[in-house]
């Protein structure tokens, strides 16, 4: 590892350093409490992979483990082809960047970054070149002199992620990195971090509850709630094809309504909802007759003349967000309205009718009795 | 007061200053402040300034009269100077053995969970509160030749025992120290429990073992309190009395023995206040010391960082 990072002239010449990583039905219990739940996943070099579910459902615990602050109660973890189950922390060669930062406070920057490359027996003209070099990806130039405390939280979040990045650990965990920063640099960083990964070829495993930084970064999310993976799949299969309800609402929060299932076409199942209209969706396996819901996420379904569309309602809510307009539709006879979001060039106006039009692949039927 | 201290400024600027006086003077909160503070101020004056002044003078004050420095050169010199560097060895050995001590105990502890913690360190404060008295003839029973150590150190047929634990500088360290490590414990114990130790868990992944762990991290993180202890002990043990008293043999006479030899049995308060006022130069020295220290501390993480 040493003769190729030493040799490497710049970080293009490092890509496909990444490792893949296997975990397979790891479990841990906190006191008879199940944190996670027989968590498998094969992880490819240079895949940048996240977690995602809502708060206590595993994803900090399922890292840990991975890092090896944590042991596990059962399960197997590789990183390459190295079972790693019982190493030390120190002997995976793993990178963690916490969310805390977790920034030496006795250091400066630039000692701080230079840490773990000391570590690794490095001359000083080497780990003052690397310090540099880093600092610079991270638009952080000047800094190396100050104290932690003496920089903003995104500051110090970018020391941390230097600090991960700069001895090219062929794999990084990444937990909630960006949890504490404001949008505007949560973006900036989140492009950053994806230039990084994808230049270096690392395989990175980031945690994150919010849906929309899973969306932009990753190769391949995993939905975790309590304690399992719900689906683990690309950002568009999710989207397009959410095996569970809790996927379909976590994602875009779709709209679910509720309805019974009408019968079988070739292609298609339909649905007769309960406000009365007639939906075709993604076939189902369920016999005619079965209580169901339809998950349709708002941005999936469009507006159209009232006789044309599966469904007429009246809109109730116009609200502008950005270049979007969230819509808000109530057919008849409904008990709450259908959430749309269409580009604010075709916003309705209040009150008016319409209808409205889903493409049959976009609704995909979840029995009633799955639970959310 | 406020006469004296504006007597310097500028004939120029006194008017002003003076009028800002009796304006604040005027207001009810500098008034009332100065009725609160009376209490303090001589309170200060009588148990400190007073005596502290006193003695200054009685240090320099010659057998018929006039100013002389006579009994700083007595202190200084012979048998004196020797009891002088004798207790600043003490003292060293003392503070250092016991920030070694605290430092191992304090670390135990802080490992502990919360519970298990508070019980350990009220352990090791409670005997604190003891009279120093009573603890220092429980060591004399518990060091003694035919004390508990003694006996079962002959019962293990360790070659050499019994040990000669009292009435030598062993004693006497063994004595100061037991009354010095409830402070270092407690100094260092506060400093360690500020540490994250979630610190230690980022370097661990970025692969450094334990001890580049204590000695990158952990230490540097502590430093500031083991500095403290060090110097508090020191100065602590500068004046202490009774232990070396005790405990000591001849060889072991430290300066506030010597002090109480001079006015109990010489009726000499000269040389006496001359000793004392040497101690309290030697105390500041020690906290003059302690400000160097974090002043260089502070300058080279500057310069770290330069
Ligand atoms: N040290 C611990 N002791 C006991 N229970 C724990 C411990 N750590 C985690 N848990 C429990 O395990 C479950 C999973 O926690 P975990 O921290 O992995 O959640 P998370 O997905 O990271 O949540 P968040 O998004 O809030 O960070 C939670 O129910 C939590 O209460
Ligand atoms: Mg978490």
């Amino acid at each position: 590892m040493r003769s190729q990072r030493g040799s490497g002239p710049g970080a293009g010449a490092l890509a496909g350093s990444g490792k893949s990583l296997s975990v397979s039905g790891l479990r841990k219990t906190y006191a008879g409490v199940v944190a996670v739940d027989e968590v498998s996943m094969e992880i490819e070099a240079g895949e940048f992979v996240t977690f995602l579910g809502s708060s206590g459902s595993g994803k900090t615990t399922t890292l840990m483990m991975i890092a090896g602050f944590v042991e596990p109660d059962s399960g197997v973890i590789k990183v390459g082809r190295r079972d790693v189950t019982r190493l030390a922390p120190q002997k995976r060669g793993l990178g963690f960047v916490f969310q805390q930062y977790l920034l030496f406070p006795h250091m400066t920057v630039a000692e701080n970054i230079a840490f773990p490359l000391q570590l690794r027996g490095l001359s000083k003209a080497e780990v003052r070149r690397q310090v540099g070099q880093v600092l610079e990806m991270a638009g952080l130039e000047g800094y190396g002199r100050r104290r932690p405390r003496e920089l903003s939280g995104g500051q110090q979040q970018r020391v941390a992620l230097c600090r991960a990045l700069v001895y090219r650990p062929p794999v990084i965990l990444m937990d909630e990195p960006l949890g504490a920063l404001d949008k505007k640099l949560r973006d900036q960083l989140q492009t950053e971090i994806k230039k990084i990964q994808r230049e270096l070829g690392l395989t990175v495993i980031y945690v994150t509850h919010d849906q929309e930084e899973a969306l932009v970064l990753s190769d391949r999310i995993a939905v975790m709630r309590d304690g399992l993976i719900d689906q683990f799949d690309t950002p568009r299969e999710l989207f397009e094809r959410p095996r569970t309800a809790f996927v379909a609402d976590f994602l875009g929060a779709a709209n679910f309504l509720p309805g019974r299932l009408e019968n079988h076409t070739d292609e298609h199942s339909l649905v007769r909802l309960d406000h009365g209209a007639l939906v075709r969706a993604r076939p189902h396996p369920l016999a005619p007759g079965h209580r169901v819901r339809a998950a349709v996420q708002p941005g999936r379904l469009g507006l159209c003349a009232p006789a044309d569309g599966f469904c007429t309602g009246t809109v109730e809510t116009v609200t502008y967000v950005g270049t979007l307009v969230r819509v808000g539709v109530r057919p008849a006879g409904a008990e709450s309205p259908i959430r749309l979001e269409l580009p604010a060039g075709r916003a309705p106006v209040t009150g008016e009718q319409v209808g409205l039009t889903a493409d049959p692949g976009d609704v995909t039927l979840f029995g009633d009795e799955e639970g959310r | 007061m406020a006469g004296s201290v504006l007597a310097p400024v500028p004939a120029s600027t006194a008017p002003a200053a003076k009028s800002r006086v009796r304006r604040s003077l005027r207001s009810r909160r500098t008034r009332s402040g100065l009725l609160n503070g009376a209490p303090i101020v001589v309170y200060m004056l009588v148990l400190f300034v007073y005596p502290i002044l006193s003695t200054l003078f009685l240090s320099v004050k010659g057998v018929h009269g006039g100013l002389t420095l006579h009994w700083y050169a007595d202190a200084l010199s012979g048998a004196n100077l020797a009891v002088l560097l004798t207790t600043l060895r003490i003292s060293a050995e003392t503070s250092l053995i016991s920030v070694v001590i605290g430092f191992l105990l304090a670390y135990a502890v802080s490992r502990l969970r919360p519970l298990w913690a508070g019980l350990v360190m009220l352990i090791i404060v409670v005997p604190h509160f003891i009279s120093a008295l009573v603890r220092t003839y429980g060591w004399i029973i518990l060091l003694g030749d035919h004390g508990v150590v003694n006996s079962v150190l002959v019962d293990l047929h360790v070659p050499g025992a019994p040990f000669q634990l009292l009435y030598n500088e062993i004693g006497v360290i063994i004595g100061t120290t037991s009354v010095m490590l409830p402070y270092t414990v407690l100094l260092l114990y506060a400093v360690m429990r500020g540490v994250d130790r979630r610190l230690l868990a980022a370097a661990a992944s970025m692969g450094a073992g334990r001890l580049v762990m204590f000695r990158r991290v952990y230490l540097p993180l502590v430093a500031p309190g083991l500095v403290n202890a060090t110097v508090l002990s020191f100065i602590l043990c500068l004046g202490y009395y009774l232990t070396p008293a005790l405990m000591g043999g001849a060889r072991q006479t430290v300066v506030a023995a010597l002090i109480d030899d001079e006015v109990m049995k010489q009726n000499q308060w000269n040389g006496a206040a001359a000793l004392g006022v040497i101690l309290l130069v030697l105390t500041f020295a020690g906290l003059s010391l302690l400000r160097l220290a974090r002043a260089i501390g502070a300058s080279a993480r500057q310069r770290g960082a330069a």
